[in-house]
């Protein structure tokens, strides 16, 4: 008899819906089976019956965490569809503000992983570090989690002098609390312990299953939206593609926290060299009949967006492929042969958090293949009946 | 590598299995080819140009056919596999023998437009719920939303 736990799609402590079937022979688990959907929206759908400006705002609710990367790539993309060029400004600030969001999305990552480790010490110091960015983001754009700053042609808001030097001074505190994180992360014993070998992704696995993100980056491969496919100012801007080799969730730990450091280099360049002039161009209401892909590295991965034209001022077609997606089948992977206990782990490590079981186990009868769910009190009911009739254990000879 | 070598390689090596090249923009390059000679032009560009990372699959619904595009990504170009099959007999081959992280794709493709990919590994719905009435594919043109009635428990409706 094998046994297959359940894990969501609705529980407390996942943030994303989604629903994972794992059947375990004792504490290993053999096979994964994802069930997705629980919380599908519809949004490709109702795309297609808004306007390409009413679109901005749906793109920024596919997401919480990286809002911002949505209606980046989206805008991005209608802007080639209607064929306007942003202004640098404008463009520099787009990008000073995705690269904070990579920030704050990467820390609450690192606290996540503490959390998940047991290391909670680690999540409260990370978390209380990153407030300090959520502040920037809040002083650029007047939110902490929506920040609206995307308009098709340019960004919304500019920034003043002042602003600078909020942003530049918090920064030095980041970098600082970083670099110790860096220093904690990778030599701590009890820590690394926890997370090296877990959720094993050979480099040839990550490729073949077309991982994406820090994900991949940690099996070794130097695959990084920004360096291959520039988009908006990345030609301009100095930086190194982060990888690890360990294939492991310690590598996707050095690779996020290595990308932070040169997060904070990005936008100390942005704001250093934030050419002047207007922030945004008028866009027009409608665009040709085209077809753009836009591409876009968000914190999780790539993100890419299929949007196709007809001439209306609504888009025929908007395919959305969040990062997550992509990092299912490898995550599959990742679970087979593992231990039930690195189950959230390893869930953690692509960036959707997935916590505990469930307190209810499905049981599959081998004979029969058929599947009840039970609860814990009731298999606890089972086993003691069970268990009755069987010789106690000082009795019973030791099998091995 | 730049697009021109590409196309140029493209051009020689698959020669009559693509029915066109476009390059609308610098690092984007569209591949038309038939619905047979898919599996063949995926396979080569895995073997022959290393193209591996499938970034995912877009479906049209152009009317009278469905197109397909296979969002394909190395480090230098973004290439598009563009294909087209009928309405009435939708029917495309999957591509998870070669490209095994197809397959959320692929399955995605099967709830939301209805088309019928053969020898694909799994074929269970993704995306959509367990009580979806069959016959009802979102993302056809035809097909709309159609709120049902509300019915209030144990009260007037």
């Amino acid at each position: 008899m094998s046994f297959q736990i359940p894990i969501g799609p609705q529980h407390p402590a996942l943030k994303e819906p989604i629903g994972v079937r794992v059947t375990v022979d004792g504490e290993i688990i053999r096979e994964a089976d994802l069930r997705l959907g629980y919380n599908h929206r519809g949004v490709e759908k109702l795309a297609e019956q808004k306007t390409w400006t009413q679109n901005i705002y749906l793109m920024e609710r596919i997401c919480g965490i990286c809002s911002h990367s949505h209606a980046t790539c989206y805008v991005q993309g209608v802007e080639k569809l209607m064929e306007i060029e942003p202004p640098k400004r404008g463009l520099y600030i787009r990008i000073l503000v995705s690269e904070l969001e990579r920030v704050h999305s990467h820390l609450l990552w690192l606290g996540v992983a503490g959390h998940e480790a047991g290391f909670d010490s680690f999540f409260m110091y990370v978390w209380r570090d990153r407030e300090i960015v959520m502040d920037i983001l809040e002083t650029i754009s007047g939110n902490r989690v929506h920040y609206a700053i995307n308009a098709i042609g340019g960004v919304r808001r500019d920034l003043d002098e002042l602003q600078i030097k909020h942003i530049l001074d918090s920064l030095e505190v980041l970098r600082q609390r970083s670099t110790y994180y860096q220093k904690l992360g990778t030599t701590e014993p009890s820590f690394v312990a926890r997370l090296a070998g877990v959720g094993y992704l050979s480099r040839e696995d990550a490729i073949e299953l077309c991982a994406v993100g820090p994900t991949l980056r940690a099996s070794g491969v130097p695959m990084d939206v920004r360096k291959d496919d520039p988009y908006a100012v990345y030609d301009e801007v100095p930086f190194e593609v982060c990888t690890a080799d360990s294939c492991d969730v310690l590598g996707r730990t050095v690779v996020r926290i290595k990308e932070l450091l040169q997060s904070y280099n990005i936008i100390e360049f942005l704001l250093k060299n934030l050419p002047t002039g207007p922030i945004s161009v008028r866009a027009p209401r409608r665009a040709k009949p085209n077809e753009v892909i836009s591409r876009y590295e968000a914190p999780r991965g790539e993100n890419i967006h299929y949007i196709k034209s007809n001439g209306s001022d609504k888009p025929e077609r908007l395919k959305v492929r969040a990062p997550t997606l992509a990092n299912y089948a490898a995550t599959i992977k990742m679970l087979k042969n593992g231990f039930i206990a690195d189950v959230p782990l390893i869930f953690a490590a692509i960036d959707p958090c997935i916590c505990c079981a469930e307190r209810s186990v499905a049981i599959v009868d081998a004979r029969t293949a058929q599947e009840r769910i039970v609860t814990m009190s009731s298999l606890r009911e089972l086993s003691l009946k069970t268990a009755k009739h069987q010789t106690r254990k000082r009795e019973a000879e030791w099998p091995l | 590598m730049n697009d021109q070598v590409l196309i140029d390689k493209i051009n020689e090596g698959l020669k009559d299995k693509v029915v066109s090249i476009t390059n609308p923009a610098p690092r984007r390059l569209f591949l038309k080819v038939t619905a047979d000679n898919l599996l063949t032009v995926v396979g080569w560009l895995k073997h022959e140009l290393g193209i591996t990372h499938l970034s995912t699959i877009s479906g049209l619904d152009l009317g009278q056919s469905f197109e397909l595009l296979y969002h394909f990504a190395n480090n230098c170009c973004a290439l598009t596999l563009r294909t087209e099959i009928p309405r009435e007999q939708p029917v495309l081959p999957s591509i998870c023998e070669i490209i095994p992280g197809a397959i959320l794709y692929e399955r995605e493709l099967q709830d939301m437009f209805g088309i019928n990919v053969q020898n694909i590994p799994d074929g269970r719905p993704l995306l959509l719920p367990d009580d979806w009435p069959a016959g009802n594919y979102p993302l056809r043109k035809d097909w709309q939303y159609e709120r049902p009635p509300e019915v209030i428990p144990g009260g007037k409706s």
